[in-house]
């Protein structure tokens, strides 16, 4: 049971406005406005890989990532989940495709209930969505800590009797649960110290060559996404500006706002000092943005037109998407942004 | 790095601090030995994992670890000749601020929801230079626009939250360097910033840097930071430093292996790595620590040595400026011989 072009996720045009401000009355008087957190986005996940999502505070990714765990209900656009509308289905097959659906937590110390044994976080999912008995649930759990690299006999501890690693450990573990086909990470290692990440990485890299999993990952981290992703995706106040698979947008990134971030990433080695093209403005806020070039206030010498062109997406080359503004669309992205060169 | 014109004199020079925490769980020795010293002009990264103790050593050197529980017991910290330990706290507040600054990590919490930016910034120049009226506004505008807010005059009647993050964390560096102090400790200042904002906070530290010509104590776990801030690096685990020496020398060639695997487990946004080298086990409790080497607790079981669990690592200086931590047990080779290495 997979879609006609064999993606196991489909995003399209996907969006969710968050009303603020006006009041109680705002959307009768009018003053309502509108954070659009996510503004129309479209992307497609394969079976058996990973997509990455990257982009700063603030540009939606978050969100994405809530609407596809069906946490926060899109304003507009589609999800299709193996070419099955999942927002407008029946209430058994949301049930299924929120057990097909799983997500692990940037911060191990808040996702996990201090209350809770660690059997009893693994086995709740278990508990609520199988019919399995007792002891079936107790040896799935003790498997299920073997495969992320804990002992079964730390099923009876809690949460605050381990590390960091070890409680995103957990957190894999209780995402394992249902043999779920998607695992949406958000932010999985950046609240873990350096030297745990890579176990981490490895772990999440391991689980999906048993397990045929596919990920969605969110980070801002671009090292991160380059390690785990195969596909990703540059978000910026709520639009997806650039689409590529990870070696493409890493070796030939078009659009100036991803140079502008590659450009801000650290170096790897003191010798390694790169051209940096820095940004000098602040990104907008996403309550009302500009209308076309979100970008004009980073830019040092917008052009007034720049205000009025829509954006198109192009592609630059097979799989590679990239926004362009229309005034500029014989440039890569915007001639006025600045840019490397 | 000796050669570099802009790096001067010795401003700071931290011996042998040990700073515990007597908790009824026993003795955390949170600093156990740290030497490290700081020239003008110049940047000292200290890395390390949670828990490494790299913090308290800041707070241990701004004598602002509370106490109880914290306890400085032992060393000196020699700031331009002067030993910080032997002042009472009249002393201390005249020197912190002064000579001696931090800018914290969260610049939410540092800065005051209830005053404006005016206020905090002129705090410190009103009680250590003196300044009031008009002379004071001015100065408040000129580090404002040194850190480069935009409209200073203006936006320096907001209140903290009325400013972006990045903007709080630049009025919280413009606090900093506002007394002009000769040692300025940035305590992990971007890791609540994101990616472009943290850049453009750098190079601004940088830019400072070159002007006032403040050494900088770089507090951080992300060895990119290191790569483009720092002159010098001290590696800190569980309260010791274990290598410190040229930012140069220890890329290229780590001697110690932890170092070495912590540079190795970081994945490269330039080339795409098949497997990520992973640190295996986890840090040791620095609560009533076990005696011996701290890495045994990372170190495959069967290859301990005997000597592991009674023999401490020595610092030893194996090329001019370059320490690094060798077990007693194996002393001949490269760090510890036992420890799982990166190949």
């Amino acid at each position: 049971m997979t879609s006609e072009n064999g993606s196991l996720l489909e995003i399209k045009n996907l969006k969710k406005h968050f009303p603020v401000g006006g009041g109680m009355f705002g959307s009768i008087t009018g003053k309502k406005e509108f954070l659009k957190a996510v503004d129309g986005i479209s992307l497609t996940i394969e079976p058996g890989t990973t997509y990455g999502l990257v982009g700063e505070s603030g540009c939606g990714k978050s969100t994405t990532a809530k609407m596809v765990l069906m946490l926060e209900e899109p304003t507009d656009g589609e999800i299709l989940f193996n070419g099955e509308d999942a927002i407008n289905a029946s209430k058994e097959a949301k049930r299924n495709y929120k057990s097909n659906v799983q997500a692990v937590f940037q911060d191990p110390w808040a996702s996990l209930n201090p209350r809770m044994k660690v059997e009893s976080i693994i086995a709740e999912p278990l508990q609520v969505n199988t019919s399995m008995t007792k002891s079936e649930i107790k040896t799935k759990v003790g498997e299920i800590l073997e495969e992320v690299g804990l002992q079964q006999y730390q099923a009876g501890l809690y949460p605050h009797e381990f590390s960091g690693g070890q409680r995103q450990r957990i957190g894999v573990a209780r995402s394992l649960a249902l043999n779920p086909k998607l695992i949406v990470l958000d932010e999985p290692v950046s609240a873990l110290d350096v030297s745990i990440r890579a176990q981490i990485m490895n772990l999440l890299m391991d689980l999906q060559k048993e397990h045929g999993l596919t990920y969605l990952l969110i980070a801002h981290h671009l090292a991160t996404v380059r390690y785990m992703c195969d596909k990703m995706g540059v978000m910026y106040l709520g639009k997806l500006v650039e689409e590529a698979t990870t070696d493409q947008l890493f070796d030939n990134p078009t659009h100036p706002y991803t140079q502008a971030l590659i450009g801000a990433a650290l170096p790897y080695h003191p010798d390694d000092q790169k051209e940096e093209m820095l940004l000098e403005g602040e990104v907008p806020s996403p309550i009302n943005p500009p209308s076309c070039c979100s970008y004009s206030p980073l830019c040092p010498e917008p052009d007034p037109q720049c205000l009025e062109n829509e954006l198109i997406t192009r592609e630059v080359e097979p799989g590679h998407r990239t926004a362009h503004c229309a005034l500029c669309a014989d440039e890569y992205g915007c001639y006025w942004f600045p840019r490397e060169r | 790095m000796a050669s570099d014109s802009r790096i001067g004199d010795v401003v700071l020079e931290v011996k042998n601090l040990q700073t515990y925490f007597v908790t009824r769980w026993g003795i955390t020795k949170a600093v156990d030995g740290v030497s490290f010293d700081l020239r003008k002009g110049e940047t000292l990264g200290i890395v390390g994992e949670s828990g490494s103790g790299k913090s308290v050593t800041v707070s241990s050197v701004m004598r602002l670890v509370p106490s109880p529980p914290g306890h400085i017991v032992g060393g000196e910290i020699l700031l331009e000749g002067e030993n910080l330990l032997d002042l009472d706290d009249n002393e201390m507040n005249k020197v912190r601020g002064d000579k001696i600054a931090m800018v914290l990590q969260d610049p939410m919490t540092a800065l005051n929801p209830v005053f404006d930016i005016e206020d905090q910034v002129g705090e410190a120049l009103k009680i250590h230079e003196g300044l009031k009226g008009p002379g004071l506004k001015e100065t408040v505008i000129d580090m404002l626009r040194k850190v480069r807010i935009p409209a200073p005059d203006t936006r320096m009647k907001d209140f903290p939250h009325q400013l972006s993050g990045g903007m709080r964390q630049r009025v919280v560096g413009a606090i900093g360097i506002s007394c002009n102090p000769s040692v300025l400790i940035a305590d992990e200042p971007t890791t609540s910033l994101d990616a472009t904002i943290q850049a453009q906070y750098l190079n601004l530290l940088r830019d400072l840097q070159e002007d006032t010509g403040v050494g900088i104590i770089f507090i951080t776990h992300d060895f990119g930071i290191v790569a483009k801030m720092c002159d010098r690096v001290a590696v800190m685990y569980a309260g010791k430093i274990v290598e410190q020496g040229d930012v140069r020398e220890i890329f290229n060639d780590p001697l110690h292996p932890y170092t070495e695997a912590l540079i190795k487990s970081v994945p490269k946004m330039e080339e795409n790595v098949e497997r990520l080298y992973a640190i295996p086990g986890n840090p040791p409790n620095v609560t009533n620590r076990p005696s011996g080497c701290n890495f045994q607790p990372l170190c495959d079981k069967e290859n301990l040595n005997p000597d592991c669990e009674t023999l401490e690592p020595v610092l030893r200086e194996e090329s001019p400026g370059h320490w690094v931590a060798y077990c007693a047990a194996c002393i001949d080779t490269h760090g510890c011989k036992w420890f799982p290495r990166a190949l």
